[in-house]
């Protein structure tokens, strides 16, 4: 692990000794701690990626099955207003489903977030369904229901305020850096 | 002057003697300033000593539960450098082989710079609204106390 997170913050070393930097993520293991815009961006633009590539896919696979039953082939138009309604019902699903269920989709699996209650509970089916929801009107108001992720106290979006829910990491950072070190530590000495 | 000697009965002297009267007119610091004790320590054979005691009793004696109960465990855990001790020994090797893959390698990776990247937009934020404050976590996960 590299990069700026390495740069770390001086603590005051035992016994007097000059100040040794140590990382962010040695510092604190993270977990629990509200999420950041960045971790929170990526693992959306993953889900994206993962719930469109996969509304494409069953696209794909209803032509297929269609020309193979029926004989027909059949083209999907993007401006077709069953596309984008099944579009929208399959990403509302794709997240209420994920929230509701564990907090996580598969993009906050793969960046380490996960949406909580504000309290840091369980989010629940009742928050996870009003989150899902109140989603789009972040985006609504011209993404300024997301400025609350960064200069919010508690870091939550609108949509996090609407639904009673906030964003945590949920992996251990101390954890994953001493693995790294172990990994460099095991590469020196093969 | 030796007869004479003979002639007086030192018990009965020494019964008539208030000892504890005697004792309380020694200055016994007096006496031992006097006393060379690394001269007498010296003269100790410490092994044979050593030898005399029941190690075995000694130890069955200990209350070892109570003396691991003074130890602050956490302070001893808090002194160790567990990065030098993963960098510099085998306990890294183990790591690897019992916890790491490739995909968690840059999982990990991916991770750690998004944090990064949390960590320096929040820095921004911080020098542009001085004023700003956020709290670590929600308080059912995250001690309150904790640094931001």
């Amino acid at each position: 692990m590299t990069g700026p997170a390495d740069a770390g913050l001086p603590v005051p070393a035992p016994g007097g000794a000059p100040a040794r930097r140590v990382p962010l993520t040695t510092r604190q293991h993270l977990r629990g701690h509200y999420a950041g815009f960045a971790s929170r961006f990526i693992s959306f633009v993953f889900d994206c990626a993962i719930s469109i590539g996969a509304f494409e896919l069953a696209l794909v696979a209803a032509s297929f099955a269609a020309s193979v039953l029926a004989g027909t082939s059949i083209h999907w138009s993007r401006g077709n207003i069953w596309v984008i309604v099944g579009f929208f019902a399959w990403e509302f699903f794709y997240y209420a489903y994920f929230w509701t269920a564990s907090g996580k989709t598969p993009g906050m699996v793969l960046l380490g977030v996960q949406v909580v209650g504000e309290e840091g509970g369980h989010a629940g089916t009742r928050r996870g369904l009003i989150r899902t929801l109140a989603f789009p009107l972040s985006f609504i108001l011209a993404g300024f229901g997301f400025l609350g992720i960064l200069l919010g106290r508690d870091r939550r979006a609108l949509h996090d305020v609407i639904a009673g829910t906030a964003v945590v990491y949920c992996w251990d950072a101390r954890e994953a850096r001493l693995r790294s070190l172990a990994r460099r530590s095991a590469a020196r000495r093969s | 002057m030796n007869a004479l000697i003979d002639r007086i009965n030192l018990n009965a002297v020494l019964a008539r003697v208030e000892l504890n009267d005697l004792l309380r007119r020694v200055d016994l610091n007096e006496v031992l300033d006097q006393v060379d004790l690394n001269r007498v320590i010296d003269r100790v054979d410490v092994n044979q000593v050593l030898d005399r005691v029941d190690l075995d009793r000694l130890v069955a004696r200990l209350d070892v539960n109570a003396l691991v109960d003074r130890v602050d465990v956490n302070e001893i855990a808090g002194r160790l450098d567990i990065e030098t001790l993963v960098k510099n020994t085998d306990l890294g090797a183990l790591m690897v082989s019992s916890s790491t893959s490739l995909l968690t390698e840059a999982v990990d990776l991916g991770r750690s710079h998004a944090v990064s990247m949390d960590d320096t937009l929040a820095r921004w934020v911080g020098r542009l609204w001085r004023n700003h404050a956020t709290r670590p976590g929600p308080p059912g996960l995250v001690n309150p106390e904790e640094e931001s």
